[in-house]
């Protein structure tokens, strides 16, 4: 009995947001205003559960000597954080979000240069000419490399402003784009997708779960 | 003709609703699913995972949440199935807050239907905010981030724990994106650690994972519904995804004709003011 | 003070991080791990901000008799309700976690009100882009229409019935070109222009049959595999190098303290 009744509550607030279509009433307005608080409450919630009471609260308690020490660092930084309510001293939260900009600026980098920057320069970096096992393969396989490594450098270009867009960089920053556009093209059509799927699964809660009707 | 136009042109945007709807819901309703061939990414992707050793470790991300439940829960479940059918040991774990109990629910249930054992089998971390120094940390060892699962048991207390020290010991990582946590494992868990990585990632952010498939800094990407019926279809257990093909055929066909009949529209009305 | 603590905390941190890459060993190593620790424990915290500022324009509102007031009491209401349920689940139950899935919390606040309300709040947006596809994607020019293609291409090579209804939305798009370009064509007094617009008229209806009949039907999938797999990460890849460039610069100035905008 209390399945039925909640998946009537779920069916409620999936009806109130796509009444938002129609136009916009007070059942849309009262769905989302309920979204908003419980989304707020949840990251309290999760802050005490997964971070505070594990990381600080069970570390003080089991870990030892100079590990346990340690610990009072971050305590103190994250109080400084909360202490961003209290006006006299919102001064001293500036500490901790250096700490946070300081770690995301320094994770930044590694990633960005070992992890992404190196291997895709690495990845591109194919020859221009491919002997394939037929003329049809040799010529696919050539063609392919091309596009991947001047449409690579030409979007790049296209992205360079210092210098107007002339001569050879006029023709590079057209050829860019046009491979830009083809990128878009495929990213809309992937996103179209995207939204389909997600329409899809609540329709499917409303026919399955809650009318029975599938 | 340019009066025909002109009045589609204005067509109410409700119509439009009402036709997304109907041409959504009336394939669900005729409960039809779809032969499909897979992608050759979503082959490569089951075949290395068919390739694990009984036994093998793997790691599961859950960096999605409800918003993109539709697409990714279909693919987290069929590789639940494909885990535990393969006696693989799974740890689960997150970078989503939000989306933590539909990972943890979807393991509960699937590991029920195999008898697989808690702390055994399969255990369940949870949540460390901070993603990348998350990611770098678990590298080194998993201990110093997660010292204990989700009820806060130690994790030295659980078997399936005892022989993993940090990604060395990870055969391979199943991570479920729908945003940026997917470059964060490929950056830093790939480059630094050469963890292998299977991402499932929703259709908006695929586009953005080819780079790392043609520079091999992933082993494959499941991409969308359509990647996850493809999967559906080769662990052989129809699931919702399979489901919605019918569906998202319409739908998309419904959308190009819209497209097109947008464009003649503009074609026609662009000429009568010529 | 105010100021030089803050900055040499940032150039502290993001230093080191860097420094560690190169320099994995101690004590470099062991601090890099260290401080990683901290960055967990303190980013979670960082959650909070922006809970006081939410709360407190709510409360605004209902003091202020506003005309939304009663929304914003279901905000504050839906908060706290939320929190004491959560807090309760985390006294009560044995894994002292509301969102473990034994809990009443996961069970029926998380799956029935929750995930409902987000996931519809995304779903409805699929409407949004179909109007939008109706109403706004128009192919005014070249590069706009090679959208539009490549677009449709990769819609048809991902569904099972895109190698059936290829053939028919080649038929209807190209029909639609080889129609403009001969309307275009009929406004020109030049020959030779009106010439190659009645050409290329003429070349979209003779490529219908070889290009929507026999080539796409048969390799629509594997023609939107090429596209994903060859322009379309060529292109990617080229977007996020720039991304990734801008990014490695912003990351410099932060933490040489030439960007300080966080500090305020």
């Amino acid at each position: 009995m209390s399945n039925i009744i909640w998946t009537w509550v779920a069916a409620f607030f999936t009806l109130a947001i796509l009444s938002f279509l129609y136009k916009d009433n007070p059942f849309y307005k009262f769905a989302e205003h309920v979204y908003v608080g419980s989304s707020a409450a949840f990251m309290v919630l999760y802050v005490w559960v997964f971070d505070a009471y594990p990381k600080l609260v069970m570390g003080f308690t089991e870990k030892v000597g100079v590990q346990r020490y340690l610990l009072v660092i971050p305590l103190i930084l994250s109080l400084f954080i909360l202490l961003r309510f209290v006006k006299p001293l919102s001064w001293l939260s500036v500490w901790s979000i250096s700490f946070t900009v300081g770690m995301a600026a320094g994770l930044g980098i590694t990633g960005l240069t070992q992890g992404f920057l190196v291997p895709q320069v690495q990845a591109s970096i194919l020859p221009l000419f491919v002997k394939g096992s037929t003329v049809g393969e040799t010529i696919l396989y050539t063609f392919n490399n091309l596009i991947i490594v001047f449409g690579t450098v030409f979007t790049i270009l296209y992205f360079y402003f210092s210098r107007e867009h002339k001569g050879v960089l006029g023709v590079s920053s057209k050829v860019g784009i046009t491979i830009l556009m083809i990128t878009f093209g495929a990213s809309f059509g992937y996103t179209i997708m995207a939204r389909i799927s997600l329409l899809i699964g609540r329709i499917y809660f409303l026919l399955h779960n809650w009318l029975r009707l599938v | 003709m340019t009066e025909f136009f002109k009045k589609l042109a204005g067509i109410d945007r409700r119509i439009i609703y009402l036709t997304v709807f109907l041409a959504t819901a009336i394939p669900i309703l005729t409960k039809k699913t779809m032969k499909i061939e897979p992608l050759p990414e979503v082959k490569k992707a089951y075949e290395y995972i068919e390739s694990l050793p009984e036994s093998s470790i793997v790691m599961v991300s859950i960096d999605y949440d409800a918003a993109s439940m539709p697409e990714l829960q279909p693919m987290l479940e069929t590789f639940l199935h494909h885990a535990f059918r393969k006696n693989l040991k799974v740890i689960m774990l997150g970078h989503w807050a939000l989306g933590l109990p539909l990972g943890q629910q979807a393991l509960e249930d699937i590991a029920k239907k195999y008898n697989k054992i808690y702390g055994i089998d399969y255990v369940f971390l949870g949540y460390r905010p901070g993603v990348a120094a998350v990611i770098i940390n678990m590298g080194k060892d998993i201990k110093s981030v997660f010292s204990s699962d989700y009820k806060y048991t130690p994790i030295d207390s659980l078997p399936i724990m005892r022989s993993v020290k940090n990604y060395k010991d990870i055969k391979l990582l199943f991570g479920l994106e729908a945003g940026a946590v997917g470059d964060a494992w490929i950056q830093y868990g790939y480059a630094r650690y050469n963890l292998p990585i299977i991402l499932g990632t929703t259709a908006v952010m695929t586009p953005d994972y080819y780079p790392y498939i043609q520079a091999n800094q992933v082993i494959s990407v499941i991409g969308g519904l359509r990647g996850a019926a493809d999967y559906e279809t080769l662990v052989e257990i129809p699931g919702q995804a399979s489901i919605g093909m019918l569906a998202q055929s319409v739908i998309h066909l419904v959308i190009i004709a819209f497209i097109i009949i947008g464009n003649i529209g503009f074609l026609v009305l662009r000429r009568a003011k010529k | 003070m105010k100021k030089e603590i803050p900055l040499a905390i940032t150039f502290i941190s993001g230093f080191l991080l860097v420094l560690a890459l190169f320099i994995p060993h101690k004590p470099f190593g062991n601090l890099e791990e260290i401080f990683n620790d901290w960055y967990i424990i303190v980013s979670g915290f960082t959650m909070l901000l922006g809970i006081d500022s939410l709360l407190e324009y709510n409360f605004k509102k209902i003091r202020r008799k506003e005309k939304d007031a009663p929304y914003s009491l279901v905000l504050i209401l839906s908060f706290f309700i939320t929190l004491i349920w959560g807090v309760t689940e985390i006294v009560r139950t044995p894994e002292h976690n509301p969102f473990s899935p034994t809990s009443t919390f996961s069970k029926y606040f998380y799956n029935s009100i929750f995930m409902p309300l987000q996931s519809t709040m995304f779903a409805i947006l699929s409407f949004f882009i179909a109007s939008a596809a109706y109403r706004a994607f128009r192919a005014k020019e070249f590069n706009s229409a090679l959208l539009l293609v490549s677009a449709v291409i990769v819609m048809l090579g991902r569904i099972p019935l895109g190698q059936g209804a290829a053939p028919y939305v080649i038929t209807v798009i190209f029909l639609v070109f080889a129609w403009y370009f001969y309307a275009e064509s009929v406004g020109i007094t030049e020959t030779g222009t009106k010439l190659l617009y009645i050409l290329v008229s003429v070349a979209f209806i003779a490529l219908i049959y070889p290009i929507g009949w026999v080539y796409l039907k048969q390799h629509i999938p594997s023609f939107a595999d090429w596209i994903m797999n060859v322009p379309q990460m060529a292109g990617k890849r080229g977007i996020m190098i720039g991304i990734a460039l801008g990014g490695i610069a912003m990351s410099i100035r932060i933490i040489l303290g030439i960007e300080r905008t966080y500090m305020k």
